[in-house]
């Protein structure tokens, strides 16, 4: 089945094989840029992710994608829904401000300008949660902008799913990945 | 060059752009409809009782219970990418040592045009507590009605419906459950 493949690369010769690699490679490292340039225009480690769970339908399904910003210019409002991160938990979750609370800083000599400058104290909830998730954060009583990844923007339903079937079937992972190197190897031109 | 797969790899990637595009102009759609709906707001009565919460089951909590009576239709808001609205109530209050709280104390979910035409007549859904534990020498609040319009594709909006036209004091703690 892969006679022929073989006997087309090896016409083709090491030359060919580099510069195959090398243009696999450079198409990696686009997509890089293009992730990391997004991330640093949006303020956010990860600019757009996939929702895993189904504790904000029916906003959000399994499998949609949300576009994340986190301006640092901007304090967070009851009713947006937010991405965020507890130190030591592995998965960020998505659910909805439903509390906050812009403190006031009690450090003497000290003047905030902006009220960006304190602390701000969050409480979120999952649309299809019953209770709030004080449990979910692990001991802290609430959240502050440090845990927080960004802002749900924008949406685009079910694209997301591909990279679920990705992680619950790694096979297809591998497979894909295989396939697409072959034939960028294996490809005239 | 006309092999199955190169054909193959064509439609589907010809496919995919279409379907894209379209996607887009369905979200840029939406930028045209600029509906902003008011309704109104009264809060009947406001009402402070000792308690002990979820959140620290060994202390004492004040907690307000705030009957409330909205009325607003709010279905300009469903247009054809509209897919739901997120409608809350929160309150917004100033207390003693300068914090500003904003904190829900109603939602409710709307999925459909005909359920869009409010008229509720109720009380807090989620427990509304204050961070320092009393609602001692806190500034009287402002209550609003406010909506996030979650869209089939695009951009996620906001907005206000009603809020109430003067402010609300909170009443002094009262004893027992009545």
């Amino acid at each position: 089945m892969f006679a022929d493949e073989l006997k087309s690369l090896r016409r083709l010769g090491v030359r060919h094989v580099l510069l195959q690699v090398l243009n696999f490679a450079s198409v990696l490292t686009t997509g890089l840029m293009i992730w990391k340039g997004l991330g640093l225009v949006c303020n956010t480690e990860s600019p757009i992710v996939v929702v895993l769970s189904g504790s904000m339908e029916p906003a959000f399904y399994r499998g949609d994608l949300l576009f994340l910003t986190n301006p640092a210019s901007e304090r967070y409002h009851t009713g947006d829904i937010t991405v965020y991160k507890i130190p030591g938990a592995d998965i960020p979750i998505v659910h909805r401000v439903m509390e906050t609370h812009d403190t006031v800083s009690k450090k003497s000599g000290h003047v905030t300008a902006s009220p960006l400058g304190q602390r701000q104290l969050i409480l979120t909830k999952g649309d299809n949660n019953p209770v709030d998730d004080i449990e979910l954060y692990q001991g802290l009583e609430w959240l502050e902008r440090k845990h927080i990844v960004g802002k749900v923007r924008g949406f685009l339903p079910y694209v997301g799913y591909v990279t679920i079937a990705m992680n619950d079937f790694p096979q297809l992972k591998y497979a894909l990945l295989g396939g697409l190197g072959l034939l960028a190897l294996v490809q005239r031109e | 060059m006309h092999t199955t797969y190169a054909r193959i790899n064509n439609a589907s990637a010809f496919l995919s752009s279409c379907a894209m595009a379209l996607l887009a102009m369905i979200a840029v759609s939406s930028l045209l409809f600029t509906a902003d709906p008011k309704g109104t707001l009264a809060i009947d009565n406001v009402q402070i009782y000792p308690g002990k919460g979820r959140r620290y089951v060994n202390k004492n909590h004040d907690f307000a219970f705030v009957h409330f009576n909205v009325t607003a239709d709010l279905t300009p808001l469903f247009n054809w990418n509209t897919k739901q609205l997120f409608l809350y109530l929160q309150a917004e209050y100033e207390d003693a040592k300068g914090t500003k709280n904003e904190v829900v104390i109603w939602d409710r979910i709307v999925r459909t045009k005909d359920a869009a035409n409010l008229a509720v007549q109720g009380r807090n859904k989620y427990a509304f507590r204050n961070v320092a534990s009393t609602f001692k020498n806190v500034g009287p609040a402002n209550y609003s009605l406010r909506y996030s319009v979650m869209p089939y594709v695009g951009l996620l909006t906001y907005g206000e419906a009603a809020r109430t036209a003067d402010v609300i004091p909170f009443p002094s703690k009262r004893e027992g459950v009545a």
